[in-house]
C-alpha cells in the first residue's frame, strides 16, 4: 500500500470510529454557512485603503490624470540607477524581468515597478498575480512601486478572495502585498526592510 | 513538588529585569491583538466560523487531502506523503540529492523543527540556511526557537549585536536593531542568490486549487522561492482547508490574533513552480496527526493555525519563557501537543497552567486549550508521571476530608502548628514552603464560629 493510501486509511478509520453518528448516518461536522458573515465595509474604501497603507509603513499617492508616470517615479527616486519593469508604460526601466537570463540578475535593482489588480481597504493588501517571467522583481528590489487602478479598491478579504485570479500566461503564483518588508525579530523593535523591498509606494492611477 | 517546568523557570527568573521585559512585551502583543479584535464588529462571529470550518475540515480531512493532492498534481507539482518525521527527512533529502543541491535556504517552518530536519540534512552534507531573521539568529547561536512566531525573543539587541560581530563581521559595539537587521539582510541576500533550492512551510493548503499559502512579514519565503531553481513546501496534514472562502476567514484572523497586525506583509499563493524553475515538490506530513484525530479529548488541537496568541496571553508563558517547557512548542498549545507526542517525556509541562483559560478565550479557532490541560492532569497517574509527594498528599487529604470526625479534629488542632518554629517548617524538607509562605492557622475554626453565630 502506498504511503498516501496508508495515511488516508488510518485517518478515515479514526474519524469513523470517533465521529460516526448512527442516528443521522453522518460522520463528522457540517461545513458552516459563510454567507452570513457580517464583514466590515467602509463608506469610502479608498480613504480607508490609503490610511491603512500608511499604517503598515507604505506610501500612497493619487496620480492626477495626464501626469507623466515616468517623470513622477524619477522625482520620487532621484538617485535610482537600476530600474526594473516589464510594464509597457514604463520607459525608464534599465532591466526587464521578462528578458533577464536568471532571477539573480535582478539583484541590485533600486526600483522595481509592477502592477496591482486591486487593493483591500481593511488591511492595505494589493493583489499581485505573477505577470512577469521572474517574479523576483517583486521582492529583490530595494524600493517597490505598485501601479494600482484607483477605482479597484474593495472592502475586505472576503470580497478579495471572491475575485482573485491568476494570470493566464504565468498561472502559478500570486501574492497580496501590504506595505514594505518588515521585522521586529531583534528585541521587538520594528524595522522596515527585512529580506524584501525596504519601501513600498502605491501609485493610485486614474482610469 | 517542583516540576520540570518550574525548575527550568527558576533559571529564567534569575534575570528579573529580562523576565519583567518578557512579560511586558507579550502583554503588549496581547493588547495589540485586543485592539485588532475590538476593531472588527464581526470578530467573535469570525472565531465561531473559523472553529466550525476547522471542525468540519479535520473530520473530513481524508477527502480534502485527496482533493488537494489531486489538484496539486494536475497543476504539475510532485506530491509526497510522509508517515513520520524520519520519512519526511528522507524524502526531503532524496529530492535535494536528485537535484544535486548543496545549499538550501528556508523560511520558517515549525514542521521542520518538529521533524528535526536541519540536523538530518546537515549530517548528509547539505548546508541549511534559515532566512527568517529570528530563525537565522538562533541558528547562528545554535539554539532552538523560544516562541513559534517570535523565535529569538529570549535574546536582546546586545546579544544579537555580539553574535553578529562574531558571525557576520558587523561593527564592534553597534547594537542598533536597524543596523543589525541591515547586516543580516546583506548576508541573507547573498545566501538567496547562491542557494540551489528553497524550502517553505505552509500556513494553509487549499484543497480546491492546490495552492500552498505562506504568510510572512519579511518576504523571506518569496525570496527563498524566487531565485533558486527548486521549491519544496512542507505541510502538516491539518493545514489543508477547503477553499478561498475559508481562507478569507483565516487570513483575516491569523495575524490579527498573533501579532496584532491587520495582515502579514506578504500572503503568497504558490500553485506551481515559476516558468524558469524545476517542478515544485509538496511533502504532506502525518507524524501522529492521523492518530490524534481519534483521541476523544484532544482531537481539537488539530484546529490550531499556529498564530501564537495562546502563549502571548498565558500568564505562565509570559513569566517563564519558551525554554522552560520540554516540548519545542511552548505555551498552552505546546503543552497539549507535547502530551500527544509523548506524555511520559512532557508531563512536566502540564503544571505550567493556572487554568485561567485566557488561552482559549483568545484562540481564533477556539481550541479548548485550558480544558485539555486539565484533562491531561487527571491522567498523569496512568502515564506513571504523577508526582509521588502530591499523590501522598492527596491520599492524606482524602482521609481528612472524607471523614467528618477526622476533619473536625484536624482543623481544631491545626493552630498548634503555628507554634512550630519557622525554620522547622520553611526549609528544604517541606516542599510546600518552596515559593509559598506558610499560613497561620486560626485558633477557632469557621465551623465553630458559624455554630456560635459569630459569622454575620
Amino acid at each position: 500500500m502506498s504511503n498516501k493510501d496508508d495515511i488516508l486509511k488510518r485517518y478515515r478509520a479514526n474519524v469513523k470510529e470517533k465521529f460516526f453518528d448512527e442516528q443521522s448516518g453522518k460522520t463528522g461536522y457540517d461545513m458552516p454557512d459563510l454567507s452570513d458573515i457580517k464583514a466590515t465595509t467602509y463608506s469610502n474604501p479608498l480613504v480607508q485603503f490609503m490610511k491603512m497603507t500608511e499604517m503598515v509603513g507604505g506610501q500612497v499617492l493619487e496620480v492626477d490624470p495626464g501626469r507623466d508616470i515616468n517623470a513622477l517615479i524619477r522625482e520620487l527616486f532621484p538617485d535610482a540607477k537600476e530600474i526594473a519593469s516589464n510594464l509597457p508604460e514604463i520607459k525608464i526601466a534599465t532591466r526587464n524581468p521578462d528578458t533577464v537570463d536568471c532571477a539573480s540578475d535582478l539583484n541590485g535593482t533600486d526600483v522595481g515597478i509592477i502592477r496591482g489588480k486591486f487593493g483591500v481597504a481593511e488591511n492595505a493588501c494589493v493583489w499581485i498575480p505573477q505577470t512577469m517571467k521572474e517574479k523576483a522583481v517583486c521582492f529583490i528590489s530595494e524600493n517597490l512601486v505598485i501601479l494600482l487602478p484607483k477605482s479597484q479598491i474593495i472592502n475586505n478579504m472576503h470580497e478579495a478572495y471572491k475575485r482573485i485570479d491568476f494570470d493566464e500566461e504565468y498561472d502559478g503564483y500570486g501574492v497580496f502585498i501590504s506595505g514594505p518588508s518588515k521585522t521586529a525579530d531583534i528585541a521587538q523593535v520594528l524595522v522596515m526592510g527585512a529580506q524584501a523591498a525596504r519601501s513600498a509606494t502605491i501609485l493610485l492611477m486614474p482610469e | 513538588m517542583s516540576t520540570a517546568h518550574s525548575n527550568a523557570a527558576k533559571e529564567f527568573l534569575k534575570n528579573q529585569t529580562y523576565a519583567k521585559w518578557h512579560d511586558a512585551t507579550f502583554w503588549a502583543v496581547r493588547t495589540k491583538r485586543d485592539n485588532m479584535a475590538y476593531g472588527l464588529d464581526e470578530w467573535e462571529q469570525l472565531r465561531e466560523k473559523a472553529s466550525a470550518i476547522k471542525r468540519h475540515t479535520i473530520t473530513h480531512l481524508d477527502e480534502y487531502l485527496d482533493q488537494f493532492a489531486t489538484k496539486a498534481e494536475e497543476n504539475g507539482c510532485v506530491v509526497h506523503w510522509a508517515k513520520d518525521a524520519h520519512e519526511f527527512n528522507e524524502i526531503v533529502y532524496g529530492i535535494l540529492k536528485n537535484h544535486n543541491v548543496k545549499k538550501l535556504v528556508k523560511s520558517k517552518s515549525m514542521l521542520t523543527e518538529e521533524c528535526e530536519m536541519n540536523p538530518y540534512l546537515e549530517q548528509h552534507g547539505i548546508e541549511v540556511v534559515e532566512t527568517d531573521l529570528g530563525e537565522r539568529i538562533i541558528q547562528l547561536k545554535g539554539q532552538a526557537p523560544s516562541h513559534i512566531v517570535m523565535p529569538a525573543i529570549h535574546l536582546n539587541h546586545n546579544d544579537v549585536g555580539e553574535l553578529f560581530e562574531e558571525k557576520l563581521g558587523s561593527e564592534k559595539g553597534n547594537h542598533d536593531p536597524t543596523y543589525l537587521t541591515y547586516v543580516a539582510r546583506l548576508s541573507l541576500r547573498n545566501e538567496f542568490l547562491t542557494a540551489d533550492a528553497g524550502m517553505t512551510g505552509a500556513n494553509f493548503g487549499i484543497a480546491e486549487t492546490g495552492d500552498i499559502v505562506v504568510c510572512t512579514n519579511e518576504g523571506n519565503a518569496d525570496m527563498s522561492t524566487s531565485c533558486p531553481k527548486l521549491h519544496i513546501a512542507a505541510i502538516g496534514l491539518e493545514k489543508i482547508i477547503p477553499n478561498y472562502d475559508c481562507l478569507a476567514v483565516f487570513q483575516r484572523m491569523l495575524c490579527r490574533a498573533g501579532t496584532g497586525q491587520p495582515t502579514t506583509t506578504f500572503t503568497s499563493h504558490f500553485r506551481k513552480a515559476r516558468p524558469t524553475a524545476n517542478p515544485m515538490h509538496i511533502v504532506l506530513v502525518d507524524n501522529g496527526r492521523s492518530e490524534w484525530i481519534g483521541t476523544p479529548d484532544h482531537w481539537e488541537v488539530l484546529k490550531c493555525i499556529r498564530c501564537g496568541s495562546c502563549m502571548n496571553t498565558c500568564p505562565v508563558y509570559r513569566r517563564s519563557g519558551g525554554y522552560s517547557y520540554s516540548y519545542f512548542i511552548p505555551g498552552p498549545i505546546g503543552i497539549n501537543l507535547g502530551m500527544l507526542r509523548n506524555p511520559q517525556k512532557h508531563s512536566g509541562n502540564v503544571s505550567a497552567c493556572t487554568l485561567c483559560n485566557s488561552c482559549q478565550s483568545v484562540c481564533p479557532v477556539k481550541v479548548n486549550l485550558g480544558d485539555q490541560i486539565y484533562r491531561w492532569r487527571q491522567q498523569l497517574d496512568k502515564f506513571g508521571t504523577a508526582n509521588p509527594q502530591k499523590k501522598m498528599m492527596c491520599k492524606g487529604m482524602s482521609k481528612v476530608y472524607g471523614n467528618e470526625n477526622v476533619y473536625n479534629l484536624v482543623t481544631a488542632l491545626a493552630h498548634w502548628a503555628n507554634l512550630i518554629p519557622s525554620p522547622l517548617i520553611n526549609n528544604g524538607l517541606n516542599p510546600w514552603a518552596d515559593g509559598h509562605k506558610m499560613m497561620k492557622f486560626p485558633k477557632e475554626t469557621f465551623h465553630s464560629l458559624w455554630k456560635k453565630g459569630k459569622v454575620k
